[in-house]
C-alpha cells in the first residue's frame, strides 16, 4: 500500500518527464492499432461465421450448375424436412434510359428456409418471402442505380416486373462482399424468361431445413447418391471455410500494419525507457547510497510504471473500441447480412499485449538500474558496467518476436514475417545510411545552416538511422495502399485497348446467331465476337478413367469433378500464344485439343497425350496438339480449353458472344433484352466500376488504421528528440555562447529533420516504388508498369516538411536555451 | 535573479573596467558570483541593474540576437569543461566559430589555429581520442580562431592536472601578449590569478579587494 502511494507520488512529479509521457504515448498507440484491427476483424469474422445457416438460408443444401432433379427433393421432403430452391446469376435490368448490372437471386416462395429476408414496403419493414410471379424486390443500390422507387415497374431478364418493396437483408448464401446490387424475383419468372437454360451462369441450389437428426439423415443420404454433373453439397462448414478463407486475406494486411505500429511503439518505448534510466542513475545512486534495498528501488520503479500504464492502456481499450464502432459504421454498407455486437474482448487482448510490449522493451535499462551501486553517488561512471553481451536485450527481442507470433497464428508465418520485417528494416536502415553518407559527403560549400544541420545528423547517426528507418516503415505502408495500388489498378485498366469488349452475352442459341449479330450492329456494337460453348467433363487422360488418376494437384481433382466449358475455333483467338506443339487449324485429321499452361502443370499433359470429354450424350477424344499461354487479364473470351471445329463442331453447345458498346445505350440494350428473353447479359464496365468502388471504399475504410504506422513512426522521432534533448540543450547554449543567431539554430533544425524526413521520405517512396513495380510486372503483368513516381517524390517532400514542422516544434524550446547556462554546467 | 523566496541579488556594487589587451583575473570562493559575473561581461545574461560596456556598446540595452551578434565578432571563450562536440572532429569543432559567420575559408583557418597550439597532427581526432590538455588546447584554438580581441576563460585549468594546467595557462597568455587579446578569467588558482596584470576577489557578491602585479 505504501509503495502505492509512493509510485503514485512518483508518477505525479515525473509526469512532465518528456520519457514518461511518450512512454504512455506508444503503449497507447500500440493497444489502439492492435485494438481496433483485432476488434474489426473479430466482429466481422464472427458475424460472418456464428450463423452460417443463416447465410446459407438452409440448415444443408445442394449446388449445381442445373436444376436438381427431383429425387433430392423428394428424398429431403420423406425425411420431414423443408424444401427450397433458388438460383443466382448475373443479369442487366433496365428501367426508363438506364442499366444496371445485377446480382439476381430467383427463389420460390418457401425461401428462405432459414435466416431473414427483410424487405421495406409502404407498411414499413418486415420479415417476408421471396416475390410472387411478376414482382421483384430491388435494394437500395439497385433503386438508386435505376432512378426507382418501390411501385414502379422494372425489366429483368425481358420480363417487366413490379418493384413490391425493397430488399433490406437477406441471406446471401456466403457471399462476403455484394458485387453487384441485389434482385430477387420469384423462381417462376425466371424459368419463364429462359434465364436458367443450359448455358446460363446461373447457380442453383436446393435447400433443406428441419430437425439436426433429419438434416444429417439427407446429407448421409446425399454422400452416398450419385450427384449430378457439377453439384456440390453446401454445408455449414464448408461455407465458413470459403468465408474464413476470403477474410484472412483481407485481414492480413491489417494485422501486418497493426504489427508494425506495435513493434515501432516498441522502438520507441526502448529509446524513451532508456532516457529515463539514465536520468534516474543519479537518484538510484542516491536512495542506495541512503540504505534503500535494491528490491524497494526497483519495487518503485515498476511501481511508477504500473501506475502509468493502468489508465493509457484504459484509455487504449476505450478509444480502440470507439475507432473500431466508427470504421465497422463506415464500411458495413459494403458487407451483407452480417449481424453486429461490438465484442470487448480483442481490445483487452491488445491492452495485454501492449503492456507486454511496454515491459518487454523497457525492462532492459530499468532492471540495469537495479545494480546501480551506492558508490555511483561520487563516480557517475561506476553506474555502467561494461557487458559484452547483455542477455536483457534479448526480451525485447523475445517480444517482438511473441508479438508477431500473436498477431500470425502460426509459428512458420511468423519466422518468415519477423525474417521480412527485420530485411525491410534493415534495406530501409542500409538506405537511410547511404542517404546520410551522400549528404554529409555533399557538405562542403553548402550553406552554414545546413552543415550545422548535417552534423547534428551525423552526431546522433545511430539515433538518426532508428528514426529514418522507422518513419520510412510506417510511411511505406501508407504509400502502398494510397498510391501504388490505385495505380496499379489504373494501370491494369489503361493496358486494355479502348474498345475491348464491355459486353457478355451467354446462351446464345445456334438460330438465333445472324439476326442477333445485326441487332447488336444496329445497337452500334462493335467487335462482335461469338464461340461456341459446349458443357462438359473431363473422364479420361489417355484412356484412363480420371476419377481412378492420382493427381499431385489439388486443382486437378478438383477440375475432374467439375462441369467444364469447352469451345472450338479454327484460328488461334487473340491474346493467345501457342507456347507448345502446333495450332490444330480448322480440320485436323483426328480430333485435336488445345491446353492452357496452367491444364498443363495442373494435370502434367504432354503433347500426344489423349483426353476425353463427356458433353451431355455426345462425346470427344482428343489429342493434346498444342500448349496456350493465354492472357486472361485482356477481358477477350478465354478457354483452358480450345477445341478443333471439325470434331467439335457436332456436340451440343450454345453460343457465347462478347462485344463492344460504348456507354450510354441502356435503352437500345433494353430492347435487345427484351427481344431475347433468354440472353444473360454482363456488363464489364458496371463489374469493373463495382471493383473499384469496393476497393475505394475498404481503402476509405481502413487507410486511417494505416496512419497508425506513421503515427508510430513520429512518436519514435518524439521518442528520439526526448532521448537527445539534454545534448541538444548543450549544443544549442554552446553555440548561442559562440554568437550563434536563434535563426540559425532553427535553420540548421530546419534543415536537419527536413534532411531526416527527406531520408525516410526517400527511402519509403523508393521502397514503394520498388514493391509497386514487382507487384504491376510479376503479380499483375502490366508490361512496362511504372508506379507513379511525381506523387512519391511529393509524398517524400511531404514528409521532410512534415517532419521538419515535427522537428521544429520538438526543439522550439531547446534554441531558446540560454546561453548562461553552459557556464553554469561546468 | 528570482528564486522561490523572491529577489535574490547575486553581485551588488560591482563596478570595475578591463583595458584593452589587459590580463584580468576573477577569484573567490564557490558562490561568491564569478561565473555570473564573467556571464554578464561576455554579454551571456544581462544584469537587472546598472550598465555593462563591451567594446563601448551598452549590453543591457542590446536584446539577445544584438549580443549574440556582438559575442560571435569580438568573443572568444575557454571552459572548465572544454565543452567541445563530441561528434565533430578536433578541427570540425575548430570551425564552428567560422561557419557561424558563414566564412568560407574556414577549414584553412581551422588548420592554422590548430597549428599554432601544436595540434595539426591531430586534426581529424575526436574529442574522446585527445587527453585533457589536448582538448582544452582544441577549445583554446576554437577561442581565437575567428580573431576575437576578448577572450573569456571559466576555470580553464581546473580540469587539468598541475602541468598540463601550466601548457595551457602558457597558451592563454601567450595569445594575450602575442596577439593583444584582452584576457578574463574566472580562477579558484591563485598561481593562475598571480600571473595576470590584475585581478580582483569576490565575496557574496561584492568586490572584496583588487590587486595589480608589480611590474
Amino acid at each position: 500500500m505504501r509503495l502505492l502511494r509512493l509510485s503514485l507520488r512518483s508518477l505525479r512529479r515525473e509526469w512532465h518527464l518528456p520519457e514518461l509521457r511518450t512512454l504512455a504515448l506508444s503503449l497507447l498507440l500500440a493497444v489502439v492499432a492492435l485494438g481496433v484491427v483485432a476488434t474489426l476483424s473479430t466482429r466481422v469474422e464472427r458475424g460472418m461465421l456464428a450463423n452460417a445457416a443463416e447465410l446459407i438460408g438452409g440448415d444443408a443444401g445442394l449446388g449445381a450448375p442445373q436444376a436438381t432433379p427431383a429425387e433430392f427433393a423428394a428424398a429431403a421432403a420423406a425425411r420431414g424436412l423443408a424444401v427450397s430452391r433458388d438460383a443466382g446469376f448475373p443479369s442487366v435490368a433496365f428501367a426508363h434510359e438506364r442499366s444496371q448490372l445485377l446480382d439476381v437471386i430467383a427463389a420460390d416462395a418457401a425461401w428462405p428456409l432459414r435466416g431473414t429476408l427483410e424487405v421495406r414496403d409502404a407498411g414499413g419493414a418486415h420479415a417476408a418471402h421471396a416475390p410472387p410471379p411478376g414482382a421483384v424486390y430491388l435494394d437500395h443500390r439497385a433503386l438508386v442505380a435505376l432512378g426507382l422507387a418501390v411501385g414502379d415497374r422494372v425489366q429483368v431478364g425481358g420480363r417487366d416486373l413490379r418493384i413490391a418493396a425493397e430488399l433490406l437483408r437477406e441471406p446471401d448464401g456466403g457471399e462476403l462482399v455484394a458485387m453487384a446490387p441485389r434482385a430477387l424475383m420469384s423462381l417462376a419468372d425466371a424459368e419463364q424468361a429462359g434465364l436458367l437454360g443450359a448455358g446460363s451462369r446461373a447457380r442453383h441450389r436446393l435447400l433443406v431445413a428441419g430437425a439436426p437428426e433429419a438434416v444429417r439423415a439427407w446429407r448421409r443420404w446425399l454422400d452416398a447418391a450419385a450427384l449430378p454433373q457439377g453439384a456440390q453439397p453446401i454445408t455449414p462448414e464448408q461455407t465458413q471455410e470459403r468465408m474464413r478463407s476470403a477474410f484472412d486475406r483481407a485481414g492480413a494486411f491489417l494485422r501486418l500494419t497493426a504489427l508494425l505500429s506495435a513493434l515501432l511503439a516498441g522502438v520507441a518505448i526502448a529509446l524513451a525507457a532508456q532516457r529515463y534510466a539514465r536520468r534516474k542513475t543519479r537518484e538510484v545512486a542516491l536512495l542506495r547510497a541512503l540504505g534503500t534495498p535494491r528490491r524497494r528501488v526497483l519495487g518503485l520503479l515498476l511501481g511508477t510504471l504500473g501506475a502509468l500504464v493502468l489508465p493509457a492502456a484504459a484509455l487504449g481499450v476505450a478509444l480502440a473500441l470507439g475507432l473500431a464502432q466508427g470504421a465497422w459504421l463506415l464500411a458495413s454498407q459494403l458487407f451483407t447480412s452480417v449481424p453486429t455486437a461490438l465484442p470487448l474482448a480483442p481490445a483487452l487482448a491488445a491492452a495485454a499485449i501492449g503492456v507486454a510490449v511496454l515491459f518487454g522493451f523497457a525492462l532492459p535499462p530499468l532492471a540495469r538500474l537495479g545494480e546501480v551501486p551506492p558508490v555511483a553517488v561520487f563516480r557517475e561512471s561506476a553506474a555502467r558496467r561494461v557487458r559484452r553481451f547483455d542477455a536483457l536485450y534479448l526480451v525485447p527481442a523475445l517480444v517482438a518476436l511473441a508479438l508477431i507470433w500473436s498477431q500470425s497464428d502460426s509459428l512458420r508465418l511468423a519466422g518468415i514475417l519477423a525474417a521480412g520485417l527485420a530485411g525491410v528494416a534493415a534495406v530501409a536502415a542500409l538506405l537511410a545510411a547511404l542517404l546520410l553518407w551522400l549528404a554529409r559527403h555533399a557538405a562542403p560549400g553548402v550553406h552554414p545552416a545546413l552543415r550545422l544541420g548535417l552534423a547534428a545528423l551525423a552526431r546522433r547517426r545511430g539515433m538518426s538511422l532508428v528514426q529514418a528507418t522507422a518513419l520510412s516503415l510506417g510511411l511505406v505502408a501508407l504509400l502502398l495502399l494510397a498510391v501504388v495500388a490505385p495505380a496499379l489498378l489504373e494501370g491494369w485498366r489503361r493496358e486494355l485497348p479502348a474498345d475491348t469488349p464491355n459486353w457478355f452475352v451467354l446462351n446464345l442459341q445456334d438460330d438465333q446467331r445472324g439476326d442477333f449479330a445485326q441487332a447488336v450492329a444496329r445497337i452500334g456494337g462493335r467487335r462482335l465476337n461469338m464461340l461456341p460453348l459446349a458443357v462438359g467433363k473431363l473422364t479420361a487422360i489417355d484412356g484412363r478413367p480420371v476419377d481412378r488418376l492420382h493427381f499431385q494437384d489439388e486443382r486437378a481433382r478438383d477440375w475432374a469433378d467439375r462441369q467444364l466449358r469447352l469451345s472450338w475455333t479454327g484460328a488461334l483467338p487473340p491474346s493467345n500464344q501457342v507456347v507448345a506443339g502446333r495450332w490444330p487449324g480448322a480440320a485436323p485429321a483426328q480430333a485435336e485439343v488445345s491446353v492452357d499452361t496452367s491444364w498443363r502443370d495442373m494435370f502434367g499433359l504432354k503433347i500426344g497425350d489423349s483426353m476425353r470429354f463427356d458433353v451431355g450424350e455426345g462425346q470427344i477424344e482428343a489429342r493434346v496438339a498444342s500448349v496456350r499461354k493465354v492472357d486472361w487479364s485482356s477481358f477477350q473470351v478465354n478457354f483452358f480449353l480450345l477445341l478443333d471445329p471439325a470434331h467439335a463442331g457436332r456436340l451440343p453447345h450454345t453460343w457465347i458472344a462478347s462485344f463492344y458498346l460504348p456507354r450510354g445505350h441502356a435503352d437500345a440494350l433494353a430492347r435487345l433484352s427484351r427481344d431475347y428473353g433468354n440472353l444473360s447479359l454482363v456488363d464489364v464496365d458496371s463489374l469493373l466500376d463495382r471493383v473499384r468502388e469496393i476497393v475505394d471504399r475498404v481503402g476509405n475504410a481502413v487507410r486511417w488504421v494505416l496512419g497508425f504506422s506513421l503515427l508510430a513512426g513520429a512518436l519514435v522521432l518524439a521518442a528520439a528528440l526526448a532521448a537527445s534533448a539534454a545534448e541538444r540543450r548543450h549544443e544549442a547554449a554552446l553555440l548561442r555562447t559562440l554568437g550563434a543567431r536563434r535563426g540559425q539554430l532553427r535553420a540548421a533544425a530546419a534543415c536537419e529533420f527536413a534532411l531526416l524526413g527527406l531520408v525516410a521520405g526517400l527511402t519509403a517512396a523508393l521502397g514503394a516504388a520498388g514493391t509497386g513495380m514487382w507487384m504491376g510486372r510479376v503479380v499483375f503483368r502490366i508490361a512496362g508498369f511504372v508506379p507513379p513516381l511525381a506523387p512519391l517524390a511529393l509524398a517524400a517532400l511531404g514528409a521532410a516538411l512534415v517532419v521538419m514542422l515535427l522537428g521544429l516544434a520538438g526543439t522550439r524550446r531547446i534554441v531558446r536555451t540560454p546561453p548562461m547556462r553552459l557556464l553554469r554546467e561546468a | 535573479m528570482r528564486g522561490p523566496e523572491g529577489r535574490l541579488d547575486i553581485l551588488r556594487g560591482v563596478g570595475l573596467a578591463v583595458r584593452e589587451g589587459e590580463s584580468f583575473a576573477i577569484v573567490g570562493a564557490s558562490g561568491s558570483g564569478k561565473t555570473t559575473l564573467l556571464g554578464l561581461l561576455a554579454g551571456l545574461d544581462v544584469p537587472s541593474g546598472g550598465s555593462i560596456r563591451l567594446d563601448g556598446h551598452a549590453l543591457e540595452t542590446l536584446d539577445e540576437e544584438a549580443r549574440a551578434d556582438l559575442r560571435r565578432r569580438l568573443v572568444g571563450f575557454v571552459f572548465q569543461s572544454f565543452h567541445l562536440l563530441p561528434a565533430l572532429t578536433a578541427e570540425e569543432n575548430v570551425m564552428l566559430p567560422l561557419e557561424l559567420e558563414g566564412r568560407d575559408d574556414a577549414r584553412e583557418r581551422a588548420r592554422e589555429a590548430l597549428q599554432a597550439v601544436g595540434l595539426d597532427a591531430r586534426r581529424r581526432h575526436y574529442p574522446a581520442q585527445l587527453s585533457g590538455g589536448e582538448q582544452q588546447r582544441v577549445a583554446i584554438a576554437r577561442a581565437f580562431v575567428h580573431g576575437p580581441r576578448l577572450l573569456f576563460a571559466d576555470e580553464p585549468t581546473g580540469n587539468l592536472d598541475q602541468r598540463t594546467g601550466h601548457h595551457v595557462a602558457d597558451l592563454l597568455f601567450a595569445l594575450n601578449h602575442d596577439r593583444r587579446t584582452t584576457l578574463v578569467l574566472v580562477t579558484h588558482d591563485p598561481q593562475l590569478a598571480a600571473r595576470c596584470a590584475r585581478r580582483i576577489e569576490l565575496e557574496e557578491g561584492r568586490v572584496a579587494g583588487a590587486a595589480e602585479r608589480a611590474a
